[in-house]
């Protein structure tokens, strides 16, 4: 395609009136081009093929019985998706007892990675020696997929000699091992913890961006007015980065209710399918249990839950904007 | 006077403040880098010492047997060859979405055509499926293409995502029209302008791009886990996820290969600090 | 200190199993003429074609990984033609999920092991080969082999696996703490009425007894186990329902949450609580799969024995699993791999010895009768429950169910949360639903 681009013109600046075949002149005239097609074709290609035609098969695929390796694919109308709400239908139980474990780990852990990485970036907001510094440690672990983080942290957690029982025991702290991995409350102590250890940074990050983005001058003129560095805070530094905080919190929710991998290396579902998310859930049903069709239709329930919480958010976060 | 002491005082204030300050960010420092020291230090030791209590941080018999074991080759945890597969799949993933998605955002940017907004908006609002219920179906779409078990189902798909055009499209709005409109008055058509003009002015927001998505792209776990099968042609994420399960508690050889995953990411990271810095506090602020 | 093992590292024998369609045999066969069978064998199973990769997988991640690999080296370095590679990944989630998958997209492996309350639901999925003939071909015959493991590799009337061993649940008891107790250590309790006698005196001494533990491994196989004893059945014959709330189910689940609420066993017990009280002295009993042996055998200073289960129930009867080597499906398969799959699988069956002495009762009579095995220290304990051992109907889909649903019935029981009954009854109306879904997918089995 650049080839052709290329090609197709000289070099030499020539009058548009020459006729090029997609001068921006001849655009803006409504006379039709090829060019933005061309241009966008191949991501439309991808597009297509990949998010638009999936998400609309897997509604297909959610009203069969459907196991790729078997010759045929029954249809059952909404079958899947009465049985997600049929107390004592095999699926009914374990999926939301999913949904439940991802709601508890988005409870607890979206806190937290909303309020501390606030405060890390307030204190890596002022000017000092070696910022850029300690700014690229929070954000390294960041970089780490989440399988090297899980397997790690599945070693730190081990019981019986990991990391932090140790320091425990060696600090006398509680009796005997702490069940990291195996018990609740820990295993969701466990998870959030190491969650937010992995990706306070990337929070960090953009609370930096947006307290940067604060004109300073409303500060100073705070500072005549003759007020405390606690008024300033609540009257400028929070109104600033409402715009951050609906992303902050809209990426985080939706992050943290896409949890897979955490569960799926440190805990693998334990106790019992308590700490398994629903994403781990959906995948099992749908490539561990071959039953795609019910998989594809949690799904799309789980889809519809996030999209309520998406728009509940921007409401509630908007509306306080505008008041 | 009372003004001076005022002064004075504020100094001492915020003198310790500032003491205060570098001691949480010390501490602060300890808690995120000293798991990745422990990983590090356990990948050098013999396995035994990685389960055997008391820890210590400095192996006490320093080994490479992790090692050896993971880059042997051998059919069960070829790690050498998930290195590589996760740098093919990586570069070339990331190749792929820096070609389609410039050219789209290129277009939403700057040129008219029919149906533009509802194209725009149907793009945008992708983001926000999640990416869960695309799982089976392209699961099978993948298996139809004949690419289950293939690099090709790494680095396909995932260039699908509208993140990239969203993010090239915020940048070649913020461009000056004035170069592009004299270019135009000149005679250059299109093309031209793209590759003449935008691309070499757009080599930031590109090098952002090309960063996020190697590194998306190196990371990527679920779906690997779930389309690539046989130990030889996975990336590392799943290998990982296979060596916990296989060598269940000889640490060393786990973290080494945890190891192995996390060295390119970093020096990635090391080099492209800014770029993806930047990049992550742009779609915070836009977004 | 004893290593603390996880449920994944138990995941050697996959899930329990119901009767179904078992007959249960005589004693082993009746003795075959072991010298013909080696014959044909060295002379039937040989290869002679061009040199050949097998790619060869299985979920031995625990103890008995380093020694399938051994025999794995030692084949290669007998056959100058053949080159087995072995791979191992976790039975679950990781085996039984991408061997279907690899075999789906043509990438499966040559030969595979399976555990046999798996090879229905390969089998419906295309996943592997009938291997109906194949026996003969490895100079072997159905004789060669114990009865009850043999017949489990059928499914609708072709022989999916030939088996390799079976490895049964077994009655395991700490010496030292039986002393402590005032019980003889050499003469671990066999009946109800010894066992029950047992626990009181030993709870006399403030011991308790026989820790249950609530979880899959092993609360799962210990209620199959009385549960079979009872007289009762996970399924019925069709596998169309589940049964494990019959009478004899709730008896078996009373049973073993009486020793709960009787004081001979700690509630909440947690996962590998009651192997490692056992390790610590403060456990009696402990009924475990013959994988343990290896690991009881590693604690130092632990005075240990195993006998065959109790009977609790009115019959005799041990929950059991059995590795099958299977031949996975292959878009253009290659006569040569075919035949040196064949060959491996021989070899590897008759060299099952050392196979044995990971933790294994090997099905291949010849070895198990032999001097070698009866040397053993603790298999030959297990092996005398072969008559009345027990593994799943060859249904597709029952694993999931046994460890999904009916498992849950267990849990809930032995943590005093559900009356068993009551657990039961909820366990078996959603077994049920799936059950049907399953005859519907795979059009009745």
């Amino acid at each position: 395609m650049a080839a052709q681009g290329i090609e197709q013109t000289g070099a030499q600046p020539t009058p548009p009136a020459a006729g090029y075949p997609s001068g921006g002149k001849a655009e803006s005239t409504g006379s039709f081009s090829w060019t933005p097609y061309v241009f966008l074709a191949p991501y439309l290609l991808l597009f297509t093929v990949f998010i638009v035609v999936p998400a609309i098969f897997g509604l297909w695929i959610s009203l069969h019985n459907w196991d790729y390796l078997l010759p045929e694919q029954p249809w059952v109308g909404l079958q899947n998706y009465v049985n997600l709400f049929t107390p004592g239908s095999p699926t009914a139980g374990f999926f939301w007892q999913s949904m439940e474990a991802t709601g508890i780990f988005t409870l607890f852990s979206v806190p937290f990675l909303v309020i501390i990485p606030l405060l890390v970036a307030l204190i890596l907001n002022q000017s000092f020696r070696g910022r850029n510094f300690f700014r690229a440690m929070y954000f390294a672990p960041y970089v780490l997929g989440v399988a090297v983080v899980g397997v790690l942290w599945q070693y730190i957690l081990n019981p019986g000699f990991g990391l932090i029982n140790y320091y425990l025991g060696a600090l006398g702290i509680g009796e005997g091992a702490v069940p990291w991995t195996t018990a609740l409350p820990w295993a969701w102590i466990s998870l959030v913890g190491m969650t937010v250890w992995w990706t306070l940074g990337f929070n960090a990050i953009i609370y930096l961006a947006g307290l940067q983005d604060i004109n300073q001058e409303l500060y100073e003129a705070a500072k005549v007015d003759g007020a405390n560095r606690w008024q300033r805070f609540v009257n400028i530094t929070i109104p600033g980065l409402r715009p951050v905080f609906l992303f902050v919190i809209t990426v985080t929710i939706l992050a943290s209710a896409n949890m897979f991998g955490q569960s799926y290396l440190v805990t693998d579902g334990a106790p019992a399918n308590e700490t398994r998310t629903a994403i781990m859930y959906i995948a099992e049903e749908g490539l561990e249990n071959f039953r795609m069709g019910s998989a594809a239709a949690m799904s799309y329930i789980l889809a519809l839950f996030l999209a309520l919480i998406s728009i509940l958010n921007f409401r509630f976060l908007n509306q306080k904007e505008e008041d | 006077m009372a003004a001076a002491a005022k002064t004075e005082g504020r100094d001492a204030g915020g003198l310790a403040r500032k003491l205060l300050s570098y001691a949480v960010l010390l501490l602060l420092t300890l808690i995120f880098v000293a798991p990745l020291l422990w990983m590090v230090s356990t990948s050098f030791k013999p396995n035994p010492e990685t389960t055997a209590l008391p820890l210590s941080w400095i192996p006490k018999t320093f080994s490479t047997e992790g090692y050896s074991t993971i880059l042997n080759s051998s059919s069960q945890s070829p790690a050498l060859l998930w290195f590589l597969n996760s740098m093919i799949a990586g570069l070339a993933n990331t190749a792929l979405i820096l070609v389609t998605a410039s050219m789209a955002a290129y277009a939403l940017a700057r040129m008219e055509f029919r149906g533009k907004r509802f194209l725009f908006a149907a793009i945008i609002s992708t983001l926000f499926i999640p990416p869960i219920i695309l799982l089976t179906p392209n699961y099978q779409i993948v298996d139809q293409f004949g690419w289950l078990d293939t690099l090709l189902a790494v680095i396909v798909p995932g260039a699908a995502g509208a993140f990239g055009v969203f993010f090239l499209r915020q940048f070649f709005l913020s461009l000056p029209k004035e170069l592009e409109e004299a270019a135009m008055l000149d005679g250059a058509n299109r093309y031209q302008i793209f590759f003449r003009i935008i691309l070499p002015l757009s080599k930031a927001p590109l090098a952002t791009l090309a960063t996020l998505s190697f590194l998306t792209n190196w990371n990527d776990f679920l779906w690997p886990v779930y389309v690539l099968f046989t130990p030889g042609n996975l990336t590392l994420p799943p290998g990982l996820a296979i060596l916990q399960g296989a060598y269940t508690t000889n640490y060393a050889v786990i973290m080494a290969g945890g190891v192995l995953a996390s060295i390119p990411v970093l020096i990635v990271f090391i080099i492209a600090q800014r770029y993806i810095i930047q990049g992550v506090a742009r779609s915070g602020l836009k977004g | 200190m004893g290593r603390r093992l996880t449920r994944r590292e138990f995941l050697l024998a996959g899930a329990g199993a119901g009767a179904g369609l078992m007959v249960l045999g005589g004693c082993g066969a009746s003795r075959d003429q072991a010298a013909a069978a080696r014959t044909a064998a060295g002379g039937g199973a040989r290869y002679t074609g061009p040199k050949v990769n097998l790619a060869f997988w299985n979920g031995f991640t625990g103890g008995d990984g380093p020694i399938m690999l051994e025999l794995v080296n030692q084949f290669n370095s007998e056959h100058e033609n053949i080159q087995v590679d072995m791979v191992t990944m976790m039975w679950a989630p990781d085996f039984y999920q991408k061997a279907p998958a690899a075999v789906a997209a043509g990438q499966g492996p040559n030969v595979a092991i399976m555990h046999v309350d798996r090879l229905g639901l390969n089998a419906a999925r295309g996943v592997i080969i009938p291997l109906d003939g194949v026996v003969e071909a490895l100079g072997l015959q159905e004789s060669s082999f114990a009865s009850t493991i043999w017949d489990a590799g059928v499914y609708e009337g072709k022989r999916y696996g030939i088996p390799l061993d079976t490895h049964p649940l077994g009655f395991y008891y700490n010496k030292a703490v039986m002393e402590e107790g005032g019980l003889d250590p050499n003469r671990p309790p066999q009946t109800r009425d010894e066992y029950m006698e047992a626990l009181e005196e030993l709870k006399g001494k403030d011991i308790q007894g026989s820790w249950v533990p609530p979880s899959l491994f092993t609360g799962w196989h210990m209620f199959t186990s009385l549960l079979w004893q009872f007289g009762g059945d996970l399924y019925n014959e069709d596998v169309t329902r589940a049964t494990v709330n019959s009478d004899a189910g709730v008896e078996a689940m009373s049973w073993m949450v009486d020793l709960v609420k009787r004081g001979y066993s700690p509630k909440n017990v947690a996962q590998d609580g009651d192997v490692i009280a056992l390790q610590n002295g403060q456990n009696a009993f402990n009924w475990n799969g013959i994988w343990m042996i290896n690991v009881f055998g590693a604690v130092p200073e632990l005075e240990w024995g195993v006998a065959p289960l109790p009977q609790i129930g009115t019959e005799k009867a041990a929950w059991a699993n059995s590795h099958n080597f299977v031949i996975p499906n292959q878009p253009n398969p290659d006569p040569n791999k075919l035949r040196a799959a064949k060959v491996f699988i021989a070899w590897v069956i008759e060299s099952s010895q050392k196979w044995a002495e990971g933790g294994q009762v090997p099905a291949l009579n010849e070895v198990r009768e032999g001097q070698a095995f009866e040397d053993l220290e603790w298999q030959p304990e297990f092996a005398k429950e072969l008559p009345y051992v027990h593994f799943g109907p060859s249904a597709p889909g029952v694993t999931e169910i046994n460890e999904n649903i009916l498992y849950t019935a267990v849990n809930e029981a032995v943590l005093l949360n559900e009356e068993p009954r009551a657990a039961l009854d909820t366990a078996v109306e959603r077994a049920n639903k799936l059950l049907q879904q399953n005859q519907q997918k795979y059009g009745g089995y």
